[in-house]
């Protein structure tokens, strides 16, 4: 099979890299770009452990084919958050105990961003819903919910102090 | 969260994992995520057969593929392995017979994912097909055919205990109820997939870097596998993405990766796909428990009798141990005076069992939490009043010679009991909604090692140089649970250093001194003993030579909040790193140690398989399940759990409750939908869609309740928080489906079908028998 | 797992599509969201040489009603769009309903309406690795010659295990297929072959382009509801779709019940309308129904669940299906 040279924006970069037609967008960022932050947990598209946002919105990387998402904005668990610097919802994650072993957590963390940046005040019920495709085998998923929780916290107060500024 | 901290900085107070940012970065590494240049990519041929004699393997056609590097079979490394002394049955690849579908045949090493892959499909194997064993009380009657001919009757191993007088007990009971309970396979299904990184380094020694538990123990495996000395090799514990017991003995890729690395010279990996983390197993073996247990009319149980049966898969694993954890663990949690158990661990052609979180005492405690419940009723007692009445009374030592040093349960269910609602619920709710109780316990840590000696079983050291970091080097094994921030807060402690001070080395067979491994619950208790022991040491040698400075006495000088200060006198105090200067410039070089072994007194009695089953010290649960059934559908939703855990003491409530929790969902989904299914020794659902670990809208929601009865040998009063909650989980939703539509279901995973079943059957008496039929409990009797 | 080699064909209208496709033939796929696809790719379920790729043909997107055309909803429209729009779950409640029950978010956020009207059937003994199919030598459907559910039979018995088509069958849907010779429209019904190895009704050079419903059907009450063991991800076990049209006083002016994961086609219960029009609410009828349920579900041993549990679900959510309908749907009535 021959490779083609592929452009893929990811994490706010362009990227070019030679791959097969048959290559998966999870091991075009784990492979050949060296972001493993994204995780392999399952043969069947069932755990969403390798979850990033495309265009914003949470996919699996594992069903993804490279190619057929050129032009896309892709946002791993890499390009959360600057420079040093933790996005909210990182940081509730490692704060309140949603990572254990932490191989789900980049996948409930994309799945977190996407659910806040559309819904920043969600219910128990959204949350549990919007991350009803992720599984986790550690936590029990009650400290992801107090993640969840942090994260909302955290923004809120942050757009409460730029409020201000903006007007 | 418990408040109490003790005067502690930080010894009981939440703390996010050191390696929390590591982890939500994205940046810290998996074994999966490691690369070097030049590595192949090493696959696994899995036998297709279920019992088979090998007449030969022709590897050729693989190996002339392009890309194809080497290839290796069992001729490449006749050396047997196990992780008991006793049972070394497992080879890195089979000779002469595959015992299972999915059995390690042989391995290719090429460039490419792909090329190996399409190398296996060129490898041919001549097989002989030989007839299976696949039910544990078949198989343990077979007379011929066996699976390892060592193995007369295909029983790996028997145990038969008996403690105190069962006969008399019965005699004395009032209530005897006998029951066949029978649990389900359930594996560990870690996130994280199976990987390991073999480097064959130029100057011919091996490093790995494994998904591994036990990384000290694979250290000794690889090594007589691959006929090298210990010293030329070394391993590395990456970040490891869940274990649970299925990463903490040697698993098949790890030999295989480096028996491959070594013949091709080169670095290999092998990574699971989630089938073959599956074929591999490891998990919770089935599980027949015949049970019979005697209550007298005041609610004290006065016997208890049972035979256990495990279907250990192919190989030994660790089933001797799993076998008399049942034992041990079945009645100790109580005062009970007579106990026979009788145990076995039969082999089947299945992939092998081995150490599952709560390892071996969840499917007993599933049958004795469910028969006591029973018997409860029966008596007309309020089930958690039947625990009460049973207690221990601590410190004492169980009918089979557990040492019980702290005993937190009775607060345990006093918790549950308040915070449950117990009183207004119990038998109280409406048709359809039940409430159930059960308790567990465990072992934090076992008392002694899989390889007897008389060594530690784990040590730390401590280093302090010009730059006055703490360098904290241990052997323990993070796996998510929180054992390296454990060790940075207990070092933190005694040093009255900022927890950022401290740096951890961790679990590099290279650079840290020994630890046993992360399973049975040990790393808290020892690890953590061994940490403070080396933390005192070092603070002993820098407080010497602070004291030595001013010409005082060294107690009369205090370590706290980041300097050494003299307790009555203000001027003579220094900085933490002023200090280090001082005690470098006396002592020279700062290395203290700190080891753990197990006291005399906790180590057990002296009959055959006393070894088992004594800890240092015990952790206890009790849970309260609310439940709604639906009587049409059987389908049931778990509205609550409420958990309280004696952990001793909550070094770091905020990942004890972590622990609790996740323990719990353990027990959710082997007590409702997790289940290996099996035809003919093959396994019909091998993945993460059709093997149903719970997602978040089905999972109950979970308090937990941390329960501190500081025990006297625990770091600061520490012990268990892993593993013991799960147990009781499983029996407290039966419990609670019994209390909501009055069936009992002896089997696990609950499933819908089978409480409509038993509904139904339970419709059957009432109507075929009269009114008095219809309080009758029906007891859906186990499957095979 | 590793996917086997192939081309992907990006098409750039639906006219690039079928000339794609009709030039490959067999040797060709169209892959959508890719969500089942990928995964049986993965197992070699099949090996196409090409991949026509849907997916960016962003005029098969589309998502419509208007009081004349009915509902239109163009084949790669995700299953989050359909779920998201906001007037669907008042004017097509079976559907939304049904739709929202589809594997996890993740999935529902690539996964095409398209996709999902032709996914491939399901069966334990078929949606395996290569190696564990192998192993096995292979069954009727695919690299055998026995039927691992019905030894003996020449019959695949792999269920359809689809949620969407139940509801579109229940508002009397038709799809839309293109084809170098042009389009065709085909009721639902008639798609579905209810045979497990050749489950639609689709020749290898055409495209499904758009699913319709009937303007008569918006604002029809309905429901799906879904025998799973988990609350989300799972496939369907058994699934039951209702559809109805209720006037003020209570009387059923039309139904219709529509099964899932039950036989190797999603289909309509016989004469559940004939039984329902004319009618008020009374527990007998909707018992009676359910019956007629059972007789149309067949479920056998293709998952882990038994038959006889399924069976008796069906039977248990027709009739709860109807009630909630009929007492109090969604949509106005
Ligand atoms: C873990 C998991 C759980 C799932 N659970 C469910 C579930 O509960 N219910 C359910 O219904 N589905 C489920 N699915 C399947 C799937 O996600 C959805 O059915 C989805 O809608 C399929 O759409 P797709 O675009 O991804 O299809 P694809 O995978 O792209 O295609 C599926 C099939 O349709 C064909 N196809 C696609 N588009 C067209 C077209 N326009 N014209 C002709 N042929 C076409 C393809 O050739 C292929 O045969 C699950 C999938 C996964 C991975
Ligand atoms: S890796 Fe499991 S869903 Fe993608
Ligand atoms: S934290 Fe380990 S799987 Fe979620």
């Amino acid at each position: 099979m021959n490779k083609e040279l592929t452009h893929l924006r990811v994490n706010g970069e362009e990227r070019e890299i030679a791959i097969t037609p048959n290559r998966l967008l999870l091991d075009a960022l784990r492979e050949d770009l060296g972001l493993t932050g994204s995780k392999r947990g399952c043969d069947d598209s069932s755990c969403g452990c390798c979850a990033v946002l495309i265009d914003g919105t949470p996919m699996l990387s594992c069903v993804a084919l490279a190619a057929s998402y050129e032009g896309r904005e892709i946002t791993t668990v890499e390009g959360l958050g600057g420079p040093g610097e933790l996005d909210p919802v990182q940081e509730g994650y490692a704060e309140m105990g949603g990572a254990q072993c932490g191989y789900c957590t980049p996948g409930f963390m994309i799945a977190t961003k996407a659910l806040l940046d559309r819904n920043p005040d969600p219910t128990m019920d959204e949350i549990r819903e919007a991350l009803s495709g992720n599984l986790c085998r550690c936590t029990g998923y009650m400290q992801i919910y107090e993640s969840v929780k942090y994260a909302i916290e955290k923004l809120r107060a942050k757009s409460a102090t730029q409020a201000p500024a903006t007007r | 969260m418990a408040k109490d901290t003790n005067g502690y900085n930080i010894i009981g107070k939440p703390m996010a994992m050191t390696d929390a940012r590591a982890k939500v970065t994205g940046l810290g590494k998996y074994a999966d995520d490691l690369s070097v240049p030049g590595m192949l990519i090493g696959k696994i041929l899995h036998s297709p057969h279920a019992h088979a004699r090998i007449r030969s393997i022709d590897t050729s056609q693989a190996e002339a593929l392009a890309g194809v590097k080497v290839t290796a079979t069992g001729e490449d490394a006749r050396n047997p392995y196990g992780i008991l002394p006793i049972g070394h049955d497992e080879r890195a690849f089979a000779l002469g017979k595959a015992l299972y579908i999915g059995d390690n045949i042989a391995a290719v090493a090429a460039t490419t994912p792909e090329v190996a892959e399409r190398a296996l499909d060129l490898i041919r194997v001549d097989y002989e097909q030989l007839p299976g064993w696949f039910d544990p009380e078949e198989s343990m009657k077979a007379s011929s055919n066996w699976i390892n001919e060592e193995r007369p009757q295909n029983i790996e191993k028997e145990y038969h205990h008996v403690f105190g007088d069962p006969e008399k007990g019965f005699g004395e009971a009032d209530f005897i109820a006998e029951e066949r309970y029978y649990a389900g396979e359930v594996n560990q299904a870690a996130m994280e997939p199976h990987a390991t990184l073999a480097v064959w380094e130029p100057d011919n020694r091996l490093t790995v870097h494994s998904s591994t538990q036990v990384p000290f123990y694979l250290h000794r495996t690889i090594a007589a596998v691959c006929e090298m000395p210990m010293s030329q090799i070394r391993v590395i514990k990456p970040l490891i993405g869940g274990g649970f017991g299925g990463k903490s003995e040697i698993i098949p890729l790890e030999v295989a990766a480096c028996v491959l690395a070594k013949k091709a010279r080169k670095p290999v990996k092998i990574t699971y796909t989630r089938e073959e983390v599956f074929l591999a197993h490891r998990g919770r073996p089935i599980t027949i428990v015949y049970l019979k247990v005697g209550l007298s009319r005041a609610g004290k149980i006065t016997a208890v009798q049972a035979r256990v049966i495990q279907d250990g898969g192919a190989y030994c694993g660790y089933g001797p141990v799993t076998v008399l954890y049942s034992g041990a663990l079945l009645g100790a949690i109580y005062d009970i005076a007579n106990v026979q158990y009788d145990g076995f661990r039969v082999l089947t052609n299945k992939p092998a069992c081995g150490a599952m979180r709560g390892h071996g005492t969840v499917n007993v405690r599933f049958a004795f939490e469910s028969i006591l419940d029973q018997l409860s009723h029966q008596a007309g007692l309020d089930p958690l009043e039947v625990r009460r009445r049973n207690l221990l009374k601590a410190p004492c030592i169980t009918a089979n010679s557990l040492r019980v040093t702290s005993y937190g349960l009775p607060e345990c269910i006093e918790k549950v009991f308040e915070r449950s609602g117990w009183a207004e619920k119990k038998g109280n709710l409406p048709y359809g909604k039940g409430v159930g109780m059960a308790c567990s316990h465990y072992v934090s840590g076992a008392a002694n090692p899989i390889i007897r000696s008389n060594m530690p079983h784990t040590t730390v050291h401590i280093k302090i140089d010009r730059d006055a970091a703490v360098t904290v080097y241990t052997g323990a094994s993070e796996i998510g649970q929180g054992s390296d921030t454990m060790q940075v807060q207990i070092a933190a402690e005694i040093l009255g250093v900022s927890t950022d001070r401290i740096k951890l080395v961790a679990a590099d067979t290279e650079l840290t001194p020994i630890d046993l491994g992360s399973y049975s619950s040990r790393v808290t208790f020892m690890a953590g003993n061994a940490c403070l022991n080396a933390a005192k040491d070092m603070r002993d040698q820098i407080v010497a030579a602070v004291a030595r400075k001013f010409g005082c006495a060294a107690d009369d000088f205090e370590v706290k909040d980041g300097r050494i200060s003299h307790k009555s006198d203000a001027g003579k105090s220094l900085s933490f790193d002023e200090a280090v200067t001082v005690a470098l410039e006396f002592h020279g070089a700062l290395v203290a140690r700190g080891t753990y072994a197990p006291p005399e007194t906790a180590r057990g009695g002296k009959f055959k398989g006393a070894g088992v089953g004594p800890s240092p010290a015990y952790s206890y649960s009790a849970q309260v399940a609310e439940v709604t059934v639906d009587p049409e559908t059987g389908q049931v939703r778990v509205d609550k759990i409420v958990a309280a855990h004696d952990c001793g003491k909550a070094l770091n409530p905020l990942t004890v409750e972590g622990q609790i929790e996740g323990s719990v969902y353990m027990g959710f989904g082997q007590a409702l939908q997790e289940d290996m299914i099996w035809k003919d020794g093959r396994l019909m659902n091998p993945s993460l869609l059709e093997y149903r670990i719970p997602a978040t809208k089905e999972n109950p929601e979970i308090e937990s309740i941390i329960v501190e009865s500081i025990d006297p040998e625990g770091p600061f009063g520490a012990k268990e928080a892993g593993e013991g909650s799960l147990a009781a989980t499983i029996p407290a939703i039966a419990n609670a489906i019994f209390d909501a539509v009055g069936v009992r279901i002896n089997s696990t995973p609950i499933t819908p079908d089978k409480i409509l079943d038993a509904l139904r059957e339970k419709q059957k008496l009432a109507s075929g028998n009269g009114a008095n039929a219809a309080n009758k409990p029906v007891a859906a009797g186990g499957r095979l | 797992m590793t996917l086997p080699a192939f081309r992907v064909l990006q098409p750039r209208t639906v006219e690039d599509a079928v000339r794609m496709l009709d030039e490959h033939r067999s040797d060709a796929m169209v892959i959508a969201g890719g969500t089942d696809v990928i995964p049986n790719l993965q197992m070699r379920l099949f090996t196409p040489r090409v991949l026509v790729d849907v997916k960016p043909l962003r005029e098969l997107a589309v998502i419509e009603f208007s009081a004349r055309q009915g509902l239109h909803i163009g084949a790669t429209a995700t299953l989050t769009h359909i779920l998201e729009t906001p007037w669907m779950r008042d004017k097509f409640a079976v559907l939304a309903s049904a739709i929202g029950t589809v594997a996890g978010p993740l999935q529902r956020n690539m996964g095409t309406i398209g996709g999902n009207l032709c996914l491939e059937t399901r069966c334990r003994w078929y949606n395996q690795s290569h190696f564990w199919r192998q192993s096995l030598g292979g069954c009727l459907k695919k690299d055998g010659d026995i039927c691992h559910v019905a030894p003996g039979g020449k019959f695949c018995w792999a269920a359809w295990s689809g949620d969407s088509a139940p509801a579109f069958l229940a508002l009397d849907a038709e799809l839309e297929i293109a084809s170098l010779s042009g389009t065709r429209r085909v009721p639902l019904r008639e798609f579905y072959k209810n045979d497990g190895m050749d489950r639609i009704a689709l020749a290898r050079n055409e495209l499904l382009t758009a699913v319709h419903v009937p303007a008569h059907m918006a604002g029809r009450r309905g429901v799906y509801q879904k025998l799973r063991v988990r609350d989300s991800i799972d496939y369907p076990l058994a699934g039951v779709a209702v559809a109805m049209e209720v006037d003020s006083a209570g009387i059923c002016k039309d139904a219709r019940v529509a099964l899932s994961a039950v036989n190797p086609a999603p289909m309509l219960v016989t004469q559940a309308g004939e039984s329902l029009i004319g009618r008020k609410w009374s527990l007998e009828l909707a018992e009676r129904v359910a019956h007629a349920a059972i007789q149309t579900g067949k479920p056998l041993t293709t998952s882990g669940s038994t038959p006889v549990y399924r069976r008796d679900m069906v039977r248990v959510f027709t009739r709860r299906a109807l009630e909630e309908t009929w007492k109090n749907g969604h949509g106005s009535a």
